[in-house]
């Protein structure tokens, strides 16, 4: 069994870490910052944290009052070589068929380590503030036609569709854009809606912690729901995270999904991945300094109880 | 009054020489050991490099030869410009992204987002050429069923939209493609500016669209009186609505120490395209009035390299040699940059230029023309040193 492992970065957090316009000036400590020191700076220096400690992904987190999840991932990808980046947007980014193809083009330069994590829209008010006017019962369906049109243009030649929210007709990438792979698809969810759904559509389910035994269900009825459609998902968790040298110590820092000593969050961890969870997508705060954390110390645990992985790294 | 020079990045692969329209840049043919930058080394194992490594070489020699940034462009077979940007921000320093994108394709709100996103990853270097024209076969394919004059109006209210939002916090809006309530970018993101934009489109309603949103109505090459006349006429219009419209032409030069060089390379080039490759350019449909206007130079007829010379240094048969536009410029370094002085005395503000190999030509372009325009002061730290 292979595990992968992702920090998730969330550009809305820590917002002041190398913000330029947060900066106060000091009449004693000069400051020669210019104004190519920014934002984005930061950014890398999370990814690249991931890269140098270990991580095999990381997830960018959609936040529509912070900068673009997809502007980060490209912004980033140059200086992380290895991590598979993975943007969370919502489908009402706009035509499928231009997603779809900028996808394309970031596979063919990162050597395919895109993934797509494909969130739900917010509420009908954020909806509305983002001129997209659509029903609370229409959204699933748009996923999944923006998924269909996207998969059809990039994997077929002559792909004609006409659904509610997207068309095209006769469409289709050509050679050298269809030579690369489509990004693996993210979705999560806990409802039987959202299980149903991916048994369809995701690549990669990820669920939100919950105890052992309900998650091995839920585990279970996914799989078994993909089966019937001749399918394979696999299972991932969503989950923060607050390890330190002893459980009081953590507990003292915090609450999180999970809280321990570096072995009892290993441990917990490598628990799950008894019962089939093989993609976990942490995080913590601050995101930077907890990715050496996590990536130092949780990891190595890990490998040590799953030495596939030790041969993946 | 200053001139800003783009230069352009082949998105589609690029050609060692304008003699040849092979792709022999990238991996738009098939790997073979002539063929750089394909992703494979001589022994057809993967080297570790893919084409976005060849566009950070030409991006870097455009930068460093003093052009303020270059064009992206999109079509069917090319990648993205959306994404070129940002993987390329962090390895330029002044090199102005010039994104030519669809507004159709992009809910406006995102694209706001995403724009003023890159702004924070670039230091203020995005650039738009919203291009709304096309059609065609090519339009469904992208997904888009709007007639053409729809896709003008969704432009202007797409551009609406989008500059609402990053400057107007609370913003609504009611028109008959979008509709936006309470909508405003985040203040870190609304504090950046917003892109310059090029708009390029030749019909009427194109022209009316421009004069409401851009900054730069751009054209490309045509013969001179019909290009200053359509220059003369938007400056007139974007007047009329108070507004001032700047003028833009994206052109390709084929610059050499001499005429007869430059010259030679062109008869060269003709000579090699194939009749297949004239009976593609021949047959594309179309809805665009601009494409429509360069066709009617009809090069696809020509049998002869010098039926194509239509004025002095200009040549209509560059779209035999590599996709785009029909017209384009030939001559000496001298003459090139005369022309170019012509065409700014005509009502030209900025140009896109290009030449084929992109890398190469953006030092040679970037060194012996431009310098030739204006009144350079002299180098003295360089003549000091020699």
């Amino acid at each position: 069994m292979t595990l992968t492992i992702y920090w998730r970065l969330d550009p809305a957090a820590e917002a002041h870490r190398g913000e330029p316009s947060t900066r106060r000036p000091n009449d004693l400590v000069p400051d020669g910052r210019t104004a190519a020191n920014l934002r984005f700076d930061h950014y890398t220096q999370i990814a690249r944290a991931a890269a140098l400690t270990g991580f095999d992904g990381l997830f960018v987190a959609h936040d529509d009052q912070a900068d673009d999840s997809q502007i980060i991932a490209a912004a980033v990808a140059r200086s992380t070589p290895r991590l598979l980046i993975v943007p969370e947007f919502p489908a009402s980014v706009g035509s499928a068929v231009y997603a779809a193809k900028r996808a394309v083009s970031f596979q063919r330069a990162t050597r395919e380590r895109l993934g797509w994590a494909i969130i739900r829209d917010g509420d009908a008010a954020t909806r509305l503030r983002g001129a997209d006017p659509i029903a609370d019962d229409d959204i699933e369906t748009r996923i999944e036609e923006f998924l269909h049109v996207a998969r059809g243009v990039h994997g077929q030649q002559g792909f004609t569709f006409k659904g509610r929210f997207f068309e095209v007709e006769n469409g289709g990438f050509e050679d050298p854009l269809n030579a690369a792979s489509f990004p693996p698809v993210f979705l999560a969810g806990d409802d039987e809606d959202s299980i149903q759904f991916s048994a369809r559509h995701a690549d990669v389910h990820l669920f939100s912690p919950a105890e052992p035994d309900v998650l091995h269900e839920r585990v279970e009825r996914l799989d078994r729901l993909a089966l019937e459609q001749d399918r394979t998902v696999a299972f991932g968790l969503v989950a923060t995270v607050i390890a330190r040298e002893s459980d009081e110590e953590a507990r003292a820092a915090g609450s999180a999904d999970f809280v321990g000593s570096f072995d009892t969050v290993a441990e917990r961890l490598s628990a799950l991945a008894a019962i089939g969870i093989t993609h976990f997508l942490l995080s913590s705060s601050p995101q930077f300094e907890e990715a050496y954390r996590v990536g130092q110390f949780v990891l190595p645990r890990l490998r040590d109880r799953f030495p596939a992985l030790r041969a993946a790294a | 009054m200053t001139i800003d020079f783009y230069w352009r990045l082949p998105t589609h692969g690029c050609s060692a020489s304008i003699r040849r329209s092979s792709l022999d840049r990238g991996d738009w043919s098939p790997a073979s050991p002539f063929n750089q930058a394909p992703g494979l080394n001589a022994e057809g194992e993967d080297d570790g490099f893919r084409y976005i490594d060849h566009l950070a070489e030409i991006a870097k020699a455009a930068e460093i030869s003093g052009f303020t940034g270059g064009l992206i462009p999109s079509f069917p077979n090319t990648d993205d410009p959306w994404v070129i940007s940002p993987l390329l921000a962090r390895e330029t320093r002044t090199f102005r992204f010039m994104i030519a994108f669809q507004p159709g394709f992009l809910n406006p709100v995102h694209a706001a987002r995403l724009s003023a996103s890159l702004q924070r990853a670039t230091g203020g270097r995005t650039v738009f050429n919203v291009i709304t024209g096309g059609g065609g076969p090519a339009q469904l394919w992208w997904g888009d069923s709007f007639a053409h004059d729809d896709r003008y109006g969704r432009t202007t209210e797409f551009l609406d939209v989008f500059k609402g939002v990053w400057t107007q916090p609370g913003f609504d809006y009611e028109g008959r493609f979008y509709t936006v309530k309470d909508g405003g970018l985040p203040p870190l993101l609304a504090r950046e500016a917003l892109p310059e934009i090029w708009f390029s489109g030749s019909s009427d309603a194109a022209l009316q669209s421009a004069a409401k949103h851009a900054d730069y109505y751009l054209s490309w090459l045509e013969p001179y009186d019909q290009l200053a006349d359509k220059f003369a006429r938007v400056k007139e219009r974007t007047a009329a609505l108070g507004g001032e419209q700047k003028c833009a032409i994206r052109v390709d030069l084929v610059a050499r120490p001499t005429e007869e060089e430059a010259w030679a390379d062109i008869r060269t080039g003709f000579e090699n395209v194939s009749d297949e490759t004239r009976a593609r350019w021949r047959g594309q449909a179309t809805d665009s009035v601009g494409a429509r206007r360069q066709a009617a130079l009809r090069p696809t007829d020509a049998r002869r390299w010098d039926e194509l010379i239509i004025g002095p240094n200009l040549w209509g048969g560059f779209n035999l040699l590599r996709g785009g536009p029909a017209l384009g410029i030939v001559g000496s370094y001298e003459q090139c940059a005369e022309q170019l002085s012509q065409l700014i005395a005509r009502g030209a503000d900025a140009f896109i230029l290009a030449g084929t190999p992109h890398l190469e030509e953006a030092y040679r372009i970037g060194e012996e023309v431009l310098p030739l325009l204006g009144r350079a002061q002299p180098a003295t730290l360089l003549q000091a040193a020699e």
